[in-house]
């Protein structure tokens, strides 16, 4: 594999919990490519905001798109192309807050293609005001008085939207998240990753993530077992709450066509025209 | 000259009828023009359809009508004052019985004959045959092959109006058929860019751009192209963008409140340099607007869309024909010069219907600059005429696409001497889109005469139509490509006396004209009620306008 790392200047401030999920997603790369997958196949699309920045720091094709939309990005390359692995990362501002519809519709439609989604909490590159997953009371620059919303609990959230692999890390795992990351890129499906990840200027969580992050002991048996887990607010369980195969979306699409491999020649456009309309 | 109307409630089949006759008269040797006037309802409400025929081209409808078939109160009462002398209006007596016209119980005949659902449309083709003179068994076969469903009781439906209608026959000889197909706008849209290498089609139903997803997605086998009806129309441009990069020739389409939503993804477009084909089907505004009646009120929405500096191309279809080799056309120049550009064009177009001949080898096809080296590969090659190469994945070359400004690798960069370089990179296509035009038609121009009536879209269609019934001459100008605008090609008509039709409250377009071309109107004529006119009444102000100033 040729080298991770382009050489823009990282810009993440010391101690950012990005560094960790780089560092396991280059891990996740490399595992991948031991379990056979084609380093060249892999394309990833990223949001607006400090996790976006991990498209400048990896060198790896992909678009770093618009806030709130690397996920439409993406499903429109899986759909072009079925054969590339296409990864997305978006933070929480991103993926459940500028574009939540498109995170709903990725599980809906039960694309296949990977969400890692970066939760810090709070929207760092802006100054941290408050983000979809900041508690209640968080005080930032745009709430002083505290943050009245309540967050989402992304991991139901996916359960109910149709996701079929859920999963929860925590950015200091670095070796949970590498294999979290590994089996998302590997379910057939839409994978889905919520990483715990401290912001280090405007929600350091790292104290009550390390004091309350609990692995779990597989996936859980049911959905109620599953929802409980995901919500328990006293211990933080990760790991991974499903793994479910269903028939993904471009299969039942396309079915083995590979539209930006196979297109039509111009000759049979000719041809089909006519026949259509002699 | 013959123009039939329908009119009834919504959820009757009066489109469906008013096609199946002008399926009719185009087998009379006829030339058709359909127009279908309907709410946004999905049942009840008052519809109508007009289908004006004649022996050579027709490029818009009539308001009177020589054949009127009401299938309700209301449409009598709407409609009755339409008939030409001499004309034929029939009306369904169940629902009363009024001075003009004849009735026939329409609605008793058909709970005769159907169990539910009923479809009273079939008595309209059936009328219209009789009034045409087609005898009762060609009128059976007719409907037979147009509808399908239920056909038994269709035929014996259509036999007992034609009987009760009595012998209501014009001299109406079957000519020699004349070859084309019948279209809507919508359809010869999405064929051109389909003939020149459409793969995907990704949408959000708004009218009147719906019917491009609807016909793509019914051809989906016969085309091999793919349809998506995404989310949102944010969903949809943004996974178009997405397909794009993988090489897959696509376009998105919506009206204008779809397109204010696909604004930033637009501009994005501009800044990756996705080549997408973008689709703008105008109807009355602002915000929701009237969902089902024409306007041209997006020019500068559409000269304008997206934030931030970049070029784009933006052009207007003015004729059936030319909606499907333009389409063809501006797709192969998105990929040619990978940017984003916008076929503007107004319901009146996209809906309604008339014959077009078209033909494949007419159209462009979209090709790109591809990369030789894929060991070298920057996707923002600085380059002389500002075109980078283009690779798709999976490549052994990193490939990257960024919506920041970026550097030739496609990395973020905020350096100042970065960001001039790349905006000039881009803007050097210009040069070459401009000198690529001289390849196309940039105008069109129909008629012979000193005055000149500018307009664009569908707008053309009426004017054609209107220029039959004018006695002054003039010369129709008409701008095809709208950004960039060629000046060259009509400088020889500056200092005439000029007159301007467009479909907006504001004169958009005569601001347009007028800033390119410096120059003044003798008269303007606007219309924003959704409607298009009536080319009777548009030649007669086009007339008076040139009279008082003659």
């Amino acid at each position: 594999m040729h080298k991770l790392d382009t050489n823009k200047e990282n810009t993440w401030c010391p101690g950012c919990g990005n560094f960790g999920i780089m560092n396991a997603f280059k891990k996740a790369l490399a595992a991948l490519t031991n379990k056979g997958i084609d380093p060249k196949s892999i394309v990833i699309t990223s949001g607006i905001g400090c996790h976006g920045k991990i498209f400048d720091y990896l060198n790896v094709s992909g678009i770093y798109s618009l806030h709130g939309r690397a996920l439409a990005t993406a499903q429109g390359i899986k759909l072009a192309n079925p054969e590339l692995n296409v990864i997305c990362f978006g933070g929480d501002g991103d993926s459940l807050g500028e574009g939540l519809e498109h995170t709903m519709f990725a599980a809906k439609r039960n694309m296949d293609i990977t969400l890692l989604l970066h939760n810090n909490g709070t929207y760092g590159l802006t100054t941290g005001q408050a983000s979809p997953m900041s508690l209640q009371g968080y005080r930032g620059i745009s709430t002083p008085q505290g943050n009245i919303e309540r967050p989402f609990t992304p991991i139901t959230l996916m359960y109910e939207a149709g996701a079929t692999y859920i999963s929860r890390s925590y950015s200091t795992k670095i070796d949970h998240l590498t294999e979290v990351i590994t089996g998302a890129v590997l379910h057939k499906g839409f994978s889905f990753v919520e990483i715990l990840q401290p912001c280090i200027s405007y929600n350091n969580t790292y104290d009550l993530y390390n004091q309350k992050v609990r692995i779990m002991d597989g996936v859980p048996s049911n959905e109620t077992v599953a929802y409980s887990l995901a919500r328990n607010k006293d211990d933080i369980h990760i790991g991974i709450f499903k793994d479910e195969s269903i028939p993904i979306y471009h299969e039942q699409l396309l079915g083995s066509h590979i539209p930006a491999n196979e297109r039509i020649t111009r000759n049979h456009r000719c041809e089909i025209i006519k026949s259509m309309y002699p | 000259m013959f123009t039939v109307l329908i009119a009834g409630k919504a959820g009757e089949g009066i489109k469906k009828a008013a096609q199946v006759i002008a399926d009719m008269l185009k087998f009379y040797g006829r030339f058709t023009f359909q127009l279908d006037d309907y709410e946004s309802t999905i049942r009840g409400g008052h519809n109508f359809s007009v289908v004006t025929t004649d022996t050579s081209e027709v490029y818009s409808v009539y308001n009177s009508a020589d054949l009127i078939i009401c299938f309700d109160k209301r449409s009598y009462h709407l409609h009755s004052d339409k008939l030409n002398p001499n004309g034929l209006l029939v009306y369904n007596s169940d629902e009363g019985s009024f001075e003009r016209g004849i009735g026939i119980p329409l609605t008793s005949l058909m709970k005769d004959v159907y169990n539910q659902p009923y479809n009273v449309s079939v008595s309209a083709v059936a009328i219209s045959a009789a009034r045409i003179g087609m005898t009762g068994s060609n009128l059976k076969d007719i409907i037979a092959h147009s509808y399908k469903r239920d056909a038994t009781q269709n035929c014996i439906y259509a036999s007992r109006v034609y009987d009760s209608l009595g012998e209501v026959a014009i001299d109406f000889p079957k000519l020699p058929c004349h070859s084309g197909h019948i279209f809507s706008g919508n359809q010869l849209i999405a064929l051109g860019a389909w003939t020149a290498g459409l793969d995907y089609y990704f949408s959000y139903p708004m009218t009147p751009a719906s019917s491009i997803l609807h016909y793509l997605a019914a051809k989906q086998n016969t085309l091999g192209v793919h349809t998506i009806h995404a989310e949102s129309e944010l969903a949809a441009i943004n996974m178009a963008i997405g397909a794009v990069y993988c090489g897959c020739r696509t376009a998105v389409g919506s009206s204008g409140g779809g397109f204010a939503l696909m604004q930033e993804a637009f501009s994005m477009a501009g800044m990756v340099e996705a080549p997408l084909l973008c689709i703008l089907s105008s109807r009355p505004g602002p915000a929701t607007g009237v969902s089902t009646y024409t306007a041209q009120e997006d020019l500068y929405f559409a000269l304008h869309q997206g934030h931030g500096d970049f070029s784009r191309i933006v052009a207007s279809p003015d004729c059936m024909e030319r909606a499907y080799t333009l389409a063809g056309e501006l797709l192969a120049m998105a990929w040619k010069f990978q940017l984003p550009v916008i076929l503007l064009t107004e319901k009146h177009l996209s809906e309604s219907m008339m014959q077009a001949i078209i033909d494949p080898t007419q159209v462009m096809e979209a090709n790109h600059l591809a990369a030789t080296d894929e060991a070298e590969y920057n996707r923002y090659e600085i380059t002389d005429n500002g075109i980078s190469p283009l690779l798709f994945p999976p490549s052994e070359a990193v490939i990257k696409w960024n919506s920041h400004e970026h550097l030739s690798s496609g990395v973020r960069t905020d350096e100042a001497i970065d960001i001039v370089a790349m905006k000039d990179k881009r803007n050097r296509k210009d040069t070459g889109i401009i000198a690529s035009l001289k390849e196309f038609q940039t105008w069109a121009v129909y008629g012979e005469g000193d005055v000149i009536v500018f307009a664009y879209g569908s707008t053309v269609l009426e004017l054609r139509e209107a220029l039959k019934h004018l006695d002054s001459r003039i010369t129709i100008l008409a701008p095809i490509y709208l950004e960039p605008f060629d000046i060259k090609t009509v400088e020889m008509f500056q200092n005439r006396r000029t007159i301007i039709v467009e479909h907006n409250s504001k004169g958009d377009f005569a601001f347009l004209i007028r800033s390119k071309l410096q120059i003044d109107f003798i008269g303007s004529i606007l219309r924003y009620d959704g409607r298009v006119f009536d080319p009777l009444e548009l030649a007669q102000r086009i007339e008076v306008m040139i009279n008082a100033q003659a």
